[in-house]
């Protein structure tokens, strides 16, 4: 068996282009039991998110699939060949192994170590499986991107640090007041910034959201979309010493808050600490208020360069990420390989099992003076000699994962113990009979 | 067998150092097991010696350092567990790998003279050593407050933003060593006081004789006391918190390592019995 992958990313197509190849508009099994109609495709997962159409296939004849899979997507698509070839890519074996572990990694993604990634590559496989597209090999491969992906998360930086403004806000406040859960945040400004940065704050389910705005009515508009309280302008210093967290966002040419606006706030507050987020441009807040004991302020360009400085250490990692996503699928072509072996391994029992049973009905007419009791251990002790012949060599084809190892091993039995004859029965044998670790279904097993 | 608690603290120090520059659980893990072991290998000795003498192994500094680094060993172990944060480990186990060196270093224990022949000794010396392990605690939580302030403050954010919990968490964690660590200190010293006007009449012993608000152990003593007292009432009634309370609590336990060990080796007349 072999893995197949065609697909498009943000590497190879513009948005355009991979809005119109988004399998997700007309449905996953839709095009799953399109695509399963084609000949050749044995097990198949697609993954189609904003940034990739990919598709993953299980199959015995990888060369053949890149036509077949190329004219699926087009016409699935209702696109020309000739435009949407161009941005297509495709990997065979390792190669797709490498290219899924990337991704669940986050090594492929546009923001590199992007947590996302893992959880849509997991709902693609669920989809597929589900539905009874996939089996051993795929089941295998996707499981196996999952650890490595984790894998990789965990044993490097990847995925560490807030890579957007809003984002790096969040986790400030979560450094300096742990649980944000009892807190109060006080918003000036309704644009959108205000709006993006409040609803990762309202995701860590603070306690108040107060809006305030020149225009009240945006600010009422806000309040009511993120469940919050709106404040009227001439109202701000009062708020802000019973705030924790205040996030400004103002178009305003001229700060806001003064630094006297703070400390009369602070008084009441005593050591407890004041959160300003100034995203504002101009600023909001007077500079020199963050030079007072508790208060914390970062403005735009703080945050920036704080994701800046967190894109940079991620790109750091990388070369460490590809380490890893190359050993895993070393381990995973070693799995591949010595399952390679398996259909010789079939072949090779039948074929003496075949012997033993044909030797028994020879011996038949000479055997019929004894009890049955007597002639059933007889079929026993031949059953047990050929299991202990076979025994030694099967294990050892089964744990050897060296690809051209394996080949010759396979090419002697073959050769020597005439396997090649009842080689069709013995793969199709094979996939019924050696899952003893996963499922093996076929789609042309599963249409049977 | 005295050399066992030291080898597993300075391999637990290393490894906590390892689990905290490198970020990860499992080295993280290995470091608290190799913790455990120390303080249960530090049971057993503690147990040996006091089978040994025929009570706890606490007359004289050398024991009550053992004594102080199992005491702190236990509260640091409980404090991880309670809260799940291990980061605290790599400056507070090497403490204990440093203090352990004296009595591994000297390998004796003093037998306890008559006068000190009370269980009112035992709780004074007790819970003391049990203050200063929650001020050792308290200091070391202080320290990473003003490691993670800083970098918050001056909106680098490295090393110690990413491996050390929430500034709250940290405050609220100073906060409570200090309050278990006063009540400790408070304990023993009433409980000294009390001891001390139950002997000094019936006895001549020069040490005891010499206990006296000018013994410089006593009054550096009450020092401490009225510098965790302060700590305390500025935090619930002053509303100081974070960088001032850290910064408290360090000085407060300079001063208790102070008075434990050059004062208490070199400078006490009153407290010198081994």
């Amino acid at each position: 068996m072999h893995f197949f992958l065609l697909g498009a990313s943000h590497h190879s197509a513009p948005i355009d282009l991979r809005e119109q190849i988004d399998f997700t508009r007309r449905g996953l099994s839709e095009a799953l039991e399109t695509l399963s109609q084609f000949p050749d495709v044995g097990e198949a997962v697609i993954l189609s998110t904003c940034n990739r159409s990919e598709i993953y296939i299980a199959c015995e004849a990888p060369q053949r699939m890149r036509e077949t899979v190329s004219s699926f997507m087009s016409t699935f698509h209702d696109m020309p060949d000739a435009k949407l070839k161009p941005h297509l890519y495709y990997r065979i074996d390792a190669d797709v192994a490498r290219h899924l572990f990337r991704v669940t990694s986050g090594l492929d993604s546009l923001v590199v170590g992007e947590p996302q990634i893992l959880g849509q590559v997991k709902e693609a496989f669920s989809i597929a499986s589900e539905q009874h597209y996939t089996g051993t090999f795929l089941s295998r491969l996707f499981d196996w991107s999952f650890t490595a992906g984790k894998r990789v998360r965990t044993e490097t930086g990847l995925g560490e640090g807030a890579v957007s403004v809003s984002y790096a806000a969040v986790s400030l406040a979560k450094k300096i007041f742990g649980d944000l859960s009892p807190l109060s945040v006080l918003v000036l400004g309704a644009g959108e910034m205000a709006e993006l940065t409040v609803n990762h704050l309202r995701s860590q389910r603070v306690k108040r959201i107060a809006v305030a705005n020149r225009t009240a009515a945006h600010a009422s508009n806000l309040a009511a979309k993120i469940n919050g309280v709106s404040v009227a302008w001439d109202k701000i210093t009062n708020e802000l010493p019973k705030v924790d967290i205040v996030v400004t966002a103002t178009g305003s040419t001229r700060p806001i808050i003064s630094k006297k606006d703070i400390e009369t706030a602070m008084h009441p507050r005593r050591d407890r600490p004041l959160f300003i987020i100034d995203i504002g441009v101009p600023r909001d807040v007077d500079a020199t208020s963050g030079e007072m004991e508790q208060v914390f302020l970062y403005n735009i360009d703080d945050l920036r360069s704080i994701v800046q400085e967190n894109l940079a250490r991620r790109q750091a990692q990388v070369d460490l990420g590809e380490l890893l996503v190359d050993a895993e699928v070393k381990k995973f072509m070693n799995w591949v390989n010595s399952r390679a072996a398996i259909p010789t391994v079939v072949a090779l029992r039948k074929k003496f099992d075949g012997i033993r049973l044909e030797e028994l009905d020879r011996l038949d007419t000479k055997l019929t003076g004894l009890s049955p009791e007597t002639r059933k251990k007889i079929e026993e002790i031949t059953r047990l000699l050929v299991e202990k012949l076979l025994s030694s060599p099967t294990e050892h084809l089964k744990a050897t994962t060296n690809e051209q190892t394996v080949t010759a091993y396979t090419d002697a039995l073959n050769e020597l113990f005439d396997l090649k004859n009842q080689d069709t029965t013995s793969k199709k044998d094979a996939a019924d009979t050696t899952t003893d670790d996963t499922k093996t279904t076929s789609l042309r097993g599963r249409e049977n | 067998m005295i050399l066992l608690p030291l080898i597993f603290y300075i391999v637990a120090a290393i490894t906590y150092a390892v689990a905290f520059a490198q970020r990860s659980d499992t080295v993280g893990r290995w470091a608290t097991s190799t913790l455990v072991g120390g303080t249960l290998t530090h049971t057993f000795v503690i147990g040996m010696q006091t089978m040994q003498v025929g009570h706890l192994p606490i007359v004289g500094t050398t024991g009550a350092v053992s004594i102080f680094v199992y005491l702190l060993a236990v509260a640091y172990l409980y404090t991880e567990t309670m809260t799940n944060e291990r980061a605290m480990g790599v400056f507070i186990v090497p403490l204990m790998a440093l203090l352990q060196a004296i009595p591994t270093a000297t390998d004796t224990v003093a037998s306890r003279p008559p006068v000190l022949d009370s269980p009112w000794f035992a709780v004074h010396v007790s819970s003391l050593l049990a203050a200063y392990a929650s001020f050792a605690l308290a200091s070391v939580i202080g320290l990473t407050y003003v490691l993670l302030f800083k970098e918050l403050k001056a909106k680098h954010l490295g090393f110690f933003y990413a491996r050390l919990p929430s500034l709250q968490v940290l405050d609220v964690m100073n906060g409570r060593a200090i309050t278990v660590g006063w009540m400790f200190l408070t304990i023993g010293l009433s409980v000294g006081v009390i001891w001390l006007i139950q002997v000094q009449t019936s006895t001549l012993d020069p040490r005891v004789q010499a206990m006296s608000f000018f013994d410089p152990k006593i009054s550096i003593m009450a020092v401490i006391w009225l510098v965790y007292s302060f700590a305390i009432y500025a935090r619930r009634s002053i509303g100081w918190s974070g960088r001032r309370t850290a910064v408290l609590s360090a000085i407060g336990f300079m001063i208790v390592l102070l008075n434990f060990l050059p004062i208490g080796y070199f400078v006490t007349r009153s407290h010198n019995f081994y």
